[in-house]
């Protein structure tokens, strides 16, 4: 692999400099000419009918231009689950009833964002509340509020996934373990809100720049709710300022901006404040879970039953593709012969919850790989042992469900196992907690149902030799456009400065389905580098003739040079022969085309990524606080594209996963979250951060560009878990639900302590 | 969403005074803004009058002399944990300063504006009372004193009356054999206090005996307190692990506590058992080699 120029040398993104110098514009620097500014008015109560809204007095106020209710809308309720109308379940501005405290009822234009926000206080709402649930514990029982006119039980959707005899496989086993975990809630906390300028014009057509991780979404479910062409709507995000998840289903700023801007044919732009964007937009799901793990003397895992009821929130959303996931990944990375899940998403009155980075993995890693630890304790096995002796190997099939192909998890047991070994004996309340996890690389399902290709890019040279590249693909500051760009020019045979790209705008990219699921290297990257093969097939055919080549003799490009594979002095530029190639064609410019959908990879993915992480912490047992101290990943992604794009992402993943175990939670009081700003929502910050370590594992996955898979996001689910288990090794505590907070682990300790006390007596 | 209000910048004490006269209580100071900005962001305070002292120079200093070294209101946080004079004779306080928040709000915030704030989250008060310091607190009708641990009246309250403004903190020398120290209990490492804890120990010549000790909490009361009682279990003896134990529960008796969404009240009950003792023998062993 190594006569790659571009692949796997260290790059700063493409963007970079644009970003710290402050040059780089996000939607929030958007200014148009005439451009009003919107705020929204949000419900107070987590569930209550709207009886009456009254918007006159705020309309008076000067400098209010419009003012709009759910009467101002087409009525229309828009979910990403576009397949299943019953899933489409939210209006975005309520017209009859409110489900959580944030839920948006009006919103207004005005000149400027004070007169906005004077102007909402002036709107008045008549409720009628009516009785909330916030737990979903609480809200499957016979006699709690319901949520959803007609859904019984508040049960939104449940999913079941089977294999094998999973009773017949229990009485085998020699050894059961059933545990109950709970998992918290957790926010996106982008740098950049959620924000949008719409601009609706007289000619009937909508352009908004937003903030967003698929420009494709967002433009269809536009079309939806506005009943619009797809195509009469442009929506652009040049750069995104985080997303995590939570950027590419319609939101209120979007919907909001757009409703306001047909009204009056002139741009608005809303910004949500940092407190809406705690408690009004979505967030991780809480998920109650209840597993049962049989196992042979030999550590030989025989069987896995899983219960999961999560929170669902207010709304769909996409909750139920991560009530889908956190079943399938409760698996992972192991092969047991035999499984089954039955998950619920239940609605509260809670703010809604949805997609974020892992994707219902976090969860699942942190319960199963708490659980197998307390197994192989239990059965007296090495906690690396029992998960080398049940770890999923290259092409093994999930019977019925997915095919992986590359996996190099055994490799990433093997480097974890020697950098606990060299760590050598560890200092008195240190621990080393082992967590093993895989992820997907982009979604096979199509519930959003879209007619078009998953990815698709048009790569176009110009005269002068450079590279556009167009693509629906979303750089949400993840790197995908960076990582496109190195797999156009290694393509294409110039070098990374020779590409520009254009992504995630719907007025000039063909669709891509965006940045979620890890999808954007392997599928956005399968058809930049199917685009690029047909530019550079033109030039060689055109170089072939030119030079009279034999036959027998195959052309390549590398760094700028078309040459013969055989005789690489032989050649000419890739400048000359671009310049004569489009002389050739008459002026037209070299262009190509690429696209990919995933085709027999099963129902999940078409690639997995694998790793093994080992946390260390030191204990405070006087106070329970405890330091992370090291944090070493082993981690395989198939062939590394950037190798600083992974080292990022290893470094943000441990900092959002870490505080996902650690301290990150949304307490709440009666469905309102009591820390909507971040000095109460406690993040892991610079000076919070472990020592990290990665180790990087050389595998080469057939069906991703150039061998590559997921690389970013799998990297959130597996320290929850490694944490915990460190703490476990470290005073010999177990913590059962997230986040395992000092005083959490204080009180274990005095349980303990008791424990002991009691047994001596 | 913060309301319009008029903005002032004094250059002199004397001109801050007469406006404070003049607006009473309409109007609050303002100097670095790291903890006012907060508040009236949020809503919760919403003047119709700032004065901004940040540019009165002649409250920013740092100055040794025979009662002590004294502390200008306005002087930051930074300067204070940069400064010479204070790193010899109170490295405590610049260690405090070393884990108030970030560089970025100790570059701009003023140690005088903390103070002021009232926070009983705040770091430099507990210091301040474990090093006995003084408030001197400038008014149109001249100046008054008040020992800091007597400012804090009430959460966000402090013995500032309409019209004054705090001018100056005066820390006493050092007496000999004396180490102090201070640490915080929080989740994150630059953030607030969830419990915290200054002593400092002064013991007798040669006898080894603990001739004085202080000890100041913040974040268990709605002020910084001085755990008065606690330090009584150890005056006038030879400091041992079962005495400081015993120090660490009666300080626990002398909070008020509450729960909120970090940590709950008896969880803090519980860190101020184990970091009180902790604390005072880390302050008795810095004494030793004072």
């Amino acid at each position: 692999m190594s006569d790659y120029s571009v692949i796997g040398k260290r790059v700063h993104n493409i963007d970079g400099t644009e970003k710290v110098t402050g040059s780089g514009k996000y939607t929030f620097d958007v200014v148009l000419p005439n451009m009003l500014y919107g705020k929204i008015l949000r419900s107070p109560h987590p569930h209550a009918k709207i009886l009456k809204i009254d918007t006159r007095r705020a309309k008076r106020l000067v400098g209010v231009k419009a003012v709009v209710t759910g009467k101002d809308t087409l009525g229309r309720k828009q979910g990403i689950w576009r397949r299943f109308p019953e899933l489409c379940d939210e209006e975005i501005l309520c017209r009859a009833k409110v489900r959580y405290i944030g839920d948006a009822v009006a919103a207004v234009a005005a000149i400027d964002e004070d007169t906005a926000e004077e102007a909402l206080d002036l709107i008045d709402v008549e409720y009628e509340p009516l009785p909330a649930v916030f737990d979903p514990m609480d809200a499957i029982k016979e006699d709690a509020p319901q949520i959803h006119e007609g859904v019984e039980l508040n049960i939104n959707i449940n999913r079941h996934i089977e294999w094998g005899d999973v009773d017949e496989a229990f009485e085998k086993c020699d050894h059961i373990r059933e545990d109950k975990f709970k998992c918290s809630s957790q926010a996106h906390v982008c740098m950049e809100t959620h924000d949008a300028v719409a601009s609706f014009g007289h000619n009937g057509k909508l352009e908004v720049w937003t903030s967003s991780q698929s420009s494709y979404y967002i433009q269809r479910l536009y079309a939806d709710m506005l009943d619009m062409n797809e195509s009469d709507i442009r929506v652009t995000n040049r750069h995104t300022g985080g997303g995590f998840g939570s950027k590419f289903e319609l939101d209120s700023a979007q919907f909001c901006a757009a409703i306001l801007s047909q009204k009056l044919c002139q741009p608005v732009k809303i910004v949500l404040t940092r407190e809406e964007e705690f408690t009004a937009t979505k967030r991780r799901t809480p998920m109650y879970y209840f597993l049962k793990l049989g196992a042979k003397k030999d550590g030989t895992m025989l069987a896995k039953e899983v219960r999961v009821i999560t929170e669902g929130g207010a709304y769909t959303a996409m909750g139920a593709t991560a009530l889908y996931l956190t079943g399938f990944f409760s698996s992972f990375p192991y092969k047991y012969p035999n499984y089954r899940y039955d998950g619920y998403r239940v609605y509260t009155n809670t703010a809604t919850t949805s997609a974020m980075r892992g994707f219902g993995a976090p969860q699942s890693t942190f319960v199963g790989e708490s659980q197998i630890d307390m197994m192989a304790e239990d059965l007296g096995i090495d906690p690396v042992e029992i998960r080398r002796k049940n770890g999923m190997t290259p092409n093994y099939e999930v019977p019925g469900q997915a095919f992986i192909q590359s996996c190099g998890l055994h490799q990433c047991l093997d480097k974890i196992e020697e950098h606990i070994e060299k760590r050598g004996k560890l200092p008195p309340n240190h621990g080393i907690g082992v967590s093993a996890y895989g992820f997907m690389s982009g979604g096979i399902f199509n519930w959003f149902n879209t007619p078009y290709a998953f990815s698709a890019a048009v790569v176009r040279i110009n005269i002068d030799g450079k590279v556009d590249v167009y693509t629906g693909t979303c750089d949400m500051g993840q790197g995908s456009n960076t990582t496109l760009a190195m797999i156009c020019a290694e393509e294409l045979g110039v070098r990374l400065e020779d590409v520009r790209m254009f992504s995630g705008d719907t007025g000039i990219c063909p669709p891509d389905l965006g940045a979620w699921g890890s999808r954007q290297t392997l599928m956005g990257g399968n058809a930049v580098k199917m685009a690029a093969a047909e530019c550079k097939q033109q030039l060689i055919e055109f170089t072939a003739a030119k030079m009279g080549v034999n036959i027998v003799y195959d052309l390549d490009i590398k760094d700028r040079w078309v040459h013969l594979v055989d005789r690489p002095e032989r050649g000419v530029s890739y400048f000359d022969i671009v310049k004569e190639a489009i002389r050739g064609k008459d002026g037209v410019a070299i262009m190509g085309r690429g696209h990919y959908t995933p085709h027999r990879k099963g129902m999940i993915s078409p690639a997995y990524s694998f790793g093994v992480q080992a946390a260390e912490v030191e204990v405070d047992p006087e106070t329970g606080r405890y330091k992370l101290v090291n944090v070493t990943t082993a981690h395989e992604s198939g062939t590394v594209i950037n190798p600083v794009g992974i080292e990022g992402q290893l470094e943000g993943a441990i900092m959002m996963a870490g505080g996902y175990g650690f301290c990150e939670d949304q307490p709440m009081d009666e469905g309102k979250i009591l820390n909507p700003s971040i000095a109460d929502y406690k993040l892991i910050r610079s000076l919070d951060m472990p020592e990290t370590d990665i180790l990087e594992i050389d595998t080469y996955e057939p069906e991703g560009p150039f061998g590559a898979k997921e690389a970013g996001e799998g990297l959130t689910n597996p320290t929850a878990g490694a944490i915990g288990n460190a703490v476990y090794k470290a005073v010999g505590v177990r913590i059962y639900d997230l986040p395992i907070t000092p005083e959490k682990v204080f009180k274990a300790l005095k349980e303990k302590e008791k424990q002991q006390k009691k047994a001596k007596k | 969403m913060i309301n319009d209000f008029e903005h002032f910048t004094p250059k002199t004490l004397k001109e801050a005074l007469a406006l404070l006269a003049k607006y009473g209580d309409d109007c609050k100071v303002i100097c670095g803004g790291q903890s006012l900005l907060i508040l009236m962001r949020q809503g919760l305070v919403s003047p119709k009058y700032i004065v901004d002292i940040k540019g009165i120079s002649e409250l920013s200093y740092i100055k040794d002399d025979k009662d002590g070294v004294k502390i200008g209101a306005t002087t930051t946080h930074r300067a204070v944990e940069k400064s010479a004079v204070i790193k010899k004779k109170y490295p405590v306080l610049a260690e405090m300063e070393t884990r108030l928040a970030s560089v970025q709000t100790r570059n701009w915030g003023t140690i005088g504006g903390n103070v002021c704030h009232g926070d009983p989250a705040g770091d430099p008060v507990p210091v301040l009372i474990a090093l006995n310091a003084t408030l001197t607190v400038a008014g149109a009708r001249g100046t008054r004193s008040i020992p800091v641990e007597n400012f804090s009246l009430d959460y966000f309250e402090v013995d500032l009356k309409d019209g004054e403004l705090l001018a100056e903190i005066t820390i006493p020398p050092p007496p000999p054999r004396t180490g102090a120290v201070y640490t915080k209990f929080n989740i994150i490492e630059s953030d607030l206090a969830t419990v915290s804890v200054a002593a400092s120990v002064t013991l007798g010549a040669g006898d080894g005996v603990c001739q004085d000790v202080r000890i100041a909490l913040g974040a268990v009361a709605p002020t910084a307190i001085r755990a008065k009682k606690a330090e009584k279990v150890l005056k006038g003896k030879k400091i041992t692990d079962a005495l400081l134990k015993e120090a660490g529960e009666v300080a626990a008796t002398e909070t008020e506590p509450i729960s909120d969404i970090y940590a709950s009240e008896e969880y803090r009950l519980e860190l101020v058992k184990a970091l009180v003792p902790r604390m005072t023998k880390e302050a008795l062993a810095r004494a030793k080699k004072a």
